[in-house]
């Protein structure tokens, strides 16, 4: 099959899949219908303050990796829908930090800046519509650059690099993950350790379990979805749980602020925007394909390049449409870019990337990594034609987004009123649930509430998430790579240390904890976007 | 008198027919059946595995839960496996090595061949030892050539036993291969496509790559010749009189009902032997095709295994 073949064949996986049910004779293939609701119900999530995408993900990928089974079909709708829930959701964060000031997303703290002085000036419809344009512009950018560039990328890595290089690699990814997220390289570092630490529980190439104690309850080590959902999903259901209680004496008053009569967005006005937009995406994509940044840095960076390109006679931060086209378009345009490592390298740089992979890996048959782009000709490489369809469903999430996204989002301010003790206890009882679906043991709620008090603590402490989470996950690849690569050296030492490659790749590892560890960080913008 | 005594063992008869037909008719999962296996996602055996867990849903309407229990080789699979309840509700694949000859390489794995009830095998691998075509060799003398002319051989395995045939091979034959553990039955493939491994064992999933002739069989590993590579040399021409195929077989924890047992390996080997099921035509194509041994013929298959497992060990020892 030649590369078109594939792609065709990606595109007829989500279009001639399997039925969800038949309208006017014509069937409607379930991933389709898997999207289209992930990506709704994304927009709702992400207006909603202190829910964001991971909740969704996580809470409905247990669930929803029982109710389609393990067979390579239920890639596609389960991976739409995640898809859909992490665009619907990054449209979505804009809306209550236009309407009431408050971002629904971290990395919609700077739209807050320009959009609610839109608001207040009676131009809220004006905000929303500029912002789900600069949104939808920059994301689907970002995914072209992700269709164009991941397969290169995973040939390129295939073919130079060798088992001593990978795990380079990977040490790379996790000392990058480790410098850039959090305040501090250091408790970076010593939460991706510790990840690396609790995966080994039970795991090894022995032929007896490790690290166990001698107990029986470790002897298969820590279930992947359990322990993540854990740190990301409990540890913050602790945490808003102790805000709450902390905050329950402060109420919120929100005042109706009267709008003006058109808000419409006229398409000189696109146009004008155009610039600020092109150059945020582009901003945004080159953060997005770097594992473990994320959009909030994204957006800072948008909205900073954005201000010195503006000559406008309203100033950025009083509530003009290129401030809030500038931030939306890079905080959105990273989302596509973020799948870049994942699926040529397999390495995860976000939380939605990290739900991705665990998808693939729980239902099986796909295998994220450079192995998934080997275009064979001979006989059909099935991860290539679920690459293509998973791309497919990015695409037809963006043409939801571009046709009744805009309309959509602004229905769901209401969502912004759902108080937070309403909404917390109901995400704990769903987290219980799903976990407990997918491992059909009482242990396994047991890890999860421990993982969520790691979380918990991990936060009271300011020591990052993301380094724990993507280093678990990576640990046994690592384990895996640096095994291979040392028995292909015979048992040398120094076999990390033998070809040029992997010690630039080491050297670099260290030049940036190195680097990060000099430089001051603003905290607000680099923390984690779960936290 | 004659009569009634007849009379009274045709009933008896019916009776004890009538009761195990009801028992195979009868016996049903009192809720979903959790399949355990024992190798990473997109190998043979989980491929097979989660075909089989497809066909027993479309004809008997169980529920059935797949789950990677992957890693140690196996062993893995089979500790967690025997701590389970015995009630037919779970079951594991994996390969017969794993247990025969794991227990045994592992001073104390945790659990022995008596902790499990052997259901049935599916079918039997087709292991050779595979390298890219483009390398230039066609048997493995040639490899050995190689490796005595100085080059470094990285040779992959992805179980213990498969390791200490590669080092056996080697012993006899003055090489010293560099062996690198796998992971799972595609892990080999890969590393040769991808020119990291220069060898490695693969026990079926190269087929279609010989087939398109990107790939080659050095030699096979079975007692009989691959399908697909009948002229690749056996093991014999090279001293070694011991073979290294295996079998993927369904196992469940030691002491559950029979009338599950019975039911649960009639419906396997159904599953196995009906050439319109899509696992039966997943192992004709890539494996050794349907090879179902159940009930007394996989246990003394599996003592076998095991004696032959003592072989290896004594003589790489």
């Amino acid at each position: 099959m030649g590369v078109f073949e594939y792609v065709w064949a990606g595109v007829l996986a989500v279009f001639l899949g399997p039925e969800a049910f038949s309208l006017f004779g014509i069937g409607v293939p379930i991933t389709l219908v898997m999207v289209v609701f992930g990506f709704l119900l994304g927009i709702v999530i992400g207006a909603t303050p202190g829910l964001g995408g991971p909740f969704v993900m996580a809470v409905s990928l247990p669930i929803l990796i029982s109710f389609f089974g393990f067979t390579p079909d239920a890639l596609l709708p389960v991976m739409g829908f995640l898809v859909g829930v992490m665009k619907g959701a990054t449209v979505g964060g804009a809306v209550p930090a236009i309407l009431f000031n408050t971002p629904g997303t971290p990395d919609a703290l700077m739209t807050t800046l320009d959009g609610y002085p839109m608001t207040k000036r009676g131009n809220a419809g004006k905000a929303l519509r500029t912002a789900h344009f600069a949104s939808v512009s920059g994301d689907t950018f970002s995914d072209l650059v992700l269709f164009t560039t991941a397969p290169f990328l995973a040939i390129i890595v295939e073919s130079y690099l060798g088992f001593a290089e990978k795990a380079a690699l990977i040490v790379l990814s996790l000392s990058f993950v480790a410098a850039v997220v959090g305040a501090s390289p250091m408790k970076g570092l010593m939460a991706a350790f510790f990840g690396i630490l609790l995966a080994s529980v039970g795991t090894g190439e022995d032929l007896y379990p490790r690290m166990t104690m001698g107990t029986e309850f470790l002897a298969n080590g820590f279930p992947l979805i359990t322990a993540v959902l854990g740190v990301l999903i409990m540890g913050e259901v602790i945490t808003s749980f102790e805000e709450t209680w902390r905050d329950r004496r402060a109420a919120r008053v929100q005042n109706q602020i009267p709008q003006s009569d058109d808000n419409s967005l006229s398409w000189s006005e696109r146009k004008a925007l155009l610039p600020y937009i092109s150059v945020s995406a582009a901003v945004g994509t080159l953060i997005g394909a770097l594992p473990g940044i994320g959009s909030t840095l994204a957006a800072t960076l948008g909205y900073a390049t954005g201000q010195k390109m503006h000559k406008g006679p309203v100033k950025f931060g009083d509530g003009t449409p290129e401030g809030v086209a500038a931030t939306e378009a890079a905080n959105s345009s990273v989302s596509g870019a973020n799948l870049i490592p994942v699926l040529s390298l397999g390495i995860p740089g976000n939380v939605s990337a990290v739900f991705l992979i665990l998808a693939a890996e729980s239902i099986g048959g796909f295998n994220p990594g450079p192995s998934v782009f080997r275009f064979t000709t001979s006989e059909v490489n099935p991860e290539l034609v679920i690459a293509f369809g998973l791309f497919t469903t990015m695409m037809c999430a963006n043409i939801l987004n571009w046709t009744i996204g805009g309309q959509f989002m602004r229905w769901v301010g209401v969502m912004s009123k759902v108080p937070k003790q309403v909404l917390m206890p109901m995400v704990f009882l769903l987290t219980i649930t799903a976990v407990y679906v997918q491992e059909t043991s009482f242990d396994a709620i047991f890890f999860l509430l421990g993982f969520g008090l790691l979380g918990f603590f991990m936060r009271k402490l300011r020591v990052p998430i993301l380094p724990f989470v993507i280093a678990f996950i990576l640990a046994s690849n690592l384990e895996t790579a640096l095994r291979q690569a040392f028995a292909v050296s015979g048992g040398d030492p120094f076999f990390l240390f033998r070809s040029p490659i992997s010690i630039v790749f080491l050297v670099l590892s260290v030049v940036v904890i190195v680097f990060f560890m000099c430089g001051k960080k603003d905290e607000a913008a680099l923390s984690s976007e779960v936290s | 008198m004659k009569l009634g005594t007849l009379k009274a063992a045709l009933v008896g008869a019916t009776l004890m027919v009538s009761t195990t037909t009801s028992a195979l008719a009868e016996w049903q999962p009192s809720g979903p059946i959790k399949l355990m296996i024992a190798f990473r996602a997109g190998g043979g055996v989980d491929t097979s595995a989660r075909l089989l867990a497809e066909e027993l849903t479309a004809r008997h309407g169980w529920e059935i839960i797949p789950e990677n229990v992957a890693g140690r080789g196996g062993a893995a699979m089979a500790a967690k496996l025997k701590d389970e309840p015995a009630d037919g509700l779970t079951i594991g694949m994996t390969t017969t090595d794993s247990l025969a000859y794991g227990i045994l390489a592992a001073k104390n794995p945790g659990f022995a061949l008596e902790d499990f009830e052997n259901l049935t095998t599916i079918t039997g691998s087709q292991t050779g030892l595979i390298s890219k075509t483009d390398r230039g060799w066609r048997t493995l003398s040639d490899v050995i050539e190689a490796a005595k002319g100085g080059q470094t051989i990285a040779a992959g395995a992805m179980s213990a036993k498969l390791a200490d045939a590669l080092y056996y091979i080697g012993l006899k034959n003055g090489v010293d291969f560099k062996i690198v553990m796998v992971q799972g039955g595609k892990g080999g493939l890969n590393g040769v496509v991808a020119d990291d491994l220069d060898i490695a064992w693969a026990a079926g999933p190269q087929t279609k790559g010989v087939q398109a002739g990107d790939l080659i069989n050095l030699v096979s590993a079975e007692a009989e010749p691959l399908a697909v590579s009948p002229d690749a040399p056996m093991l014999t021409e090279y001293g070694i009189d011991l073979t290294f195929g295996t079998k993927f077989g369904v196992f469940s924890p030691a002491g559950i009902p029979s009338e599950a047992e019975e039911a649960i390996t009639a419906a396997i080997v159904d599953i196995v032997n009906d050439p319109s099921s899509k696992l039966n035509e997943f192992i004709s194509k890539a494996f050794a095709g349907p090879q179902a041994i159940a009930g007394a013929d996989f246990d003394t298959f599996m003592e076998t295994a095991q004696a032959s497992a003592f072989e290896l060990l004594a003589a790489v020892e």
